[in-house]
C-alpha cells in the first residue's frame, strides 16, 4: 500500500492504518473487558483465579 | 493487504466488541455468591447458636420440670397423707355425730317425759296454790279470830291484874288486922286460931309447869308494852307449850319474865311479868329468852 499506487489512479481504498486502528480498538475492548472481569472477581471473591 | 484480511479484521472487531459487551453485561449482572455464602454462613452460625441456646434452655427446662415433678410428688404424698388423716377424722366425726344423734334422741325422750312430769307438777302447783289461797283465807279468818280472842284475853288479863292487886291489898289488910288482933289477944293471954277457908282457895293463875328439865332458847320478835305482850321466835315445833315461863335477858342482865299464853308452830305470844320501871330495862326486840337462866 504505497502512496505511489494511489497516485496512479487506481480505485481509492482505505489506508492500512485504518485497519490497524480497528484492530487496536478491538484489542482495547477485549483488554477493557478483561480488566473489568478481573476487577469484579477481585472485589467479589478477593482473588482473580483461585477459588478459596 | 488483501480484501479478505480486511473483512476478517472488521468481522473480528465487531465480534470482539459484541462479545465484550455480552461479557461485561453478564459480569455486571452476575450474583455475588461469596456475599450470599457469607450471609448464609452467618445465618447458619446464628441458627447453630440458637440451637445451642434452645438445647441449653431445653435442658434447664427439663431439670426444672424434674425438680417440679419431684416437688409435686412430695406434695402429692403429703396431701395423700393428709387425705388419709382427714378420712380417719371424718370417720371419727361421723361416729361422734352418730353418738350425738343418739344422745339427742335420748335427751328428746327425757325432755318429753320431763315436760309431762312438769305438766303434772304444774297441775299440782295450781292445786296447791288454790289450796294455799283457801288456807290463807282461813288463816286470815283465824287471825281475825285470834285478834278478837287476844283483845278479850287482854281485857281478862287486865281484870285479873286488877283482882290480883285487890287481893294483895286485902291480904295486906288481913295481915294488918291479924297483927292487930294478935296484939289485942296477947294482952289477954289468948291466941287466935289459924283461919281455915270455907272453900279451898283456887289459884287465880296456875303455876307454870316445871321447865328445868328442858332448855329452850329464843329471841323476842315483837313487843307490845302497852298490853304487856311479847312475841317469841320459837313455837310448838321447838317444844314450847302454853304456860311455860321464859326469862328475858340482855347482855347477861335480867329484864323480865314471859309466860306463854298462845303458841303457834313457829312462834309464841306471852304475858310480860316482873317488868321493871327503868326505860333501859324494858324488853326490846332481839332480846334473848330462855327457860333457864
Amino acid at each position: 500500500m504505497s502512496p505511489v499506487l494511489q497516485s496512479r489512479g487506481k480505485k481509492i481504498t482505505a489506508a492500512d492504518n485504518l485497519y490497524t486502528v480497528i484492530l487496536a480498538v478491538a484489542f482495547l475492548a477485549v483488554l477493557a473487558t478483561g480488566v473489568f472481569v478481573a476487577y469484579q472477581c477481585y472485589t467479589q471473591y478477593d482473588t482473580i483465579f483461585t477459588i478459596q | 493487504m488483501s480484501t479478505l484480511t480486511k473483512v476478517l479484521i472488521v468481522l473480528l472487531t465487531i465480534a470482539s466488541i459484541f462479545l465484550c459487551g455480552i461479557v461485561v453485561t453478564y459480569v455486571a449482572n452476575a450474583d455475588n455468591y461469596k456475599q450470599k455464602y457469607d450471609n448464609q454462613q452467618r445465618i447458619l452460625q446464628a441458627a447453630k447458636r440458637n440451637e445451642d441456646n434452645a438445647k441449653t434452655q431445653l435442658n434447664t427446662t427439663i431439670e426444672e420440670k424434674d425438680r417440679d415433678a419431684e416437688k409435686l410428688g412430695q406434695q402429692i404424698a403429703s396431701l395423700e397423707e393428709q387425705i388419709s388423716k382427714l378420712q380417719s377424722d371424718l370417720a371419727t366425726a361421723q361416729r361422734d355425730k352418730d353418738d350425738a344423734n343418739r344422745k339427742v334422741n335420748n335427751w328428746a325422750a327425757i325432755v318429753m317425759d320431763f315436760s309431762k312430769t312438769l305438766e303434772n307438777y304444774e297441775k299440782l302447783v295450781k292445786n296447791a296454790l288454790a289450796e294455799r289461797d283457801l288456807k290463807e283465807a282461813e288463816l286470815i279468818k283465824r287471825d281475825k279470830e285470834l285478834k278478837d280472842t287476844s283483845a278479850a284475853l287482854m281485857e281478862n288479863m287486865a281484870i285479873v291484874k286488877q283482882l290480883r292487886d285487890e287481893s294483895k291489898r286485902l291480904l295486906e289488910e288481913k295481915t294488918e288486922l291479924q297483927n292487930k288482933l294478935d296484939q289485942y289477944l296477947q294482952q289477954f293471954g289468948k291466941a287466935i286460931a289459924e283461919p281455915i277457908p270455907v272453900t279451898p282457895e283456887e289459884g287465880a293463875v296456875s303455876l307454870a309447869p316445871p321447865t328445868k328439865d328442858i332448855e329452850l332458847h329464843g329471841s323476842i320478835t315483837e313487843v307490845d308494852l302497852k298490853n304487856l305482850l311479847a312475841e317469841v321466835s320459837i313455837g310448838t315445833a321447838d317444844g314450847v307449850r302454853e304456860g311455860m315461863r321464859f326469862h328475858l335477858t340482855r347482855d347477861n342482865q335480867f329484864i323480865c319474865d314471859v309466860v306463854i299464853l298462845d303458841v303457834w308452830p313457829e312462834r309464841a305470844v306471852g304475858w310480860i311479868e316482873l317488868l321493871q320501871d327503868q326505860p333501859q330495862n324494858q324488853p326490846r326486840v332481839n332480846d334473848k329468852v330462855s327457860t333457864n337462866l
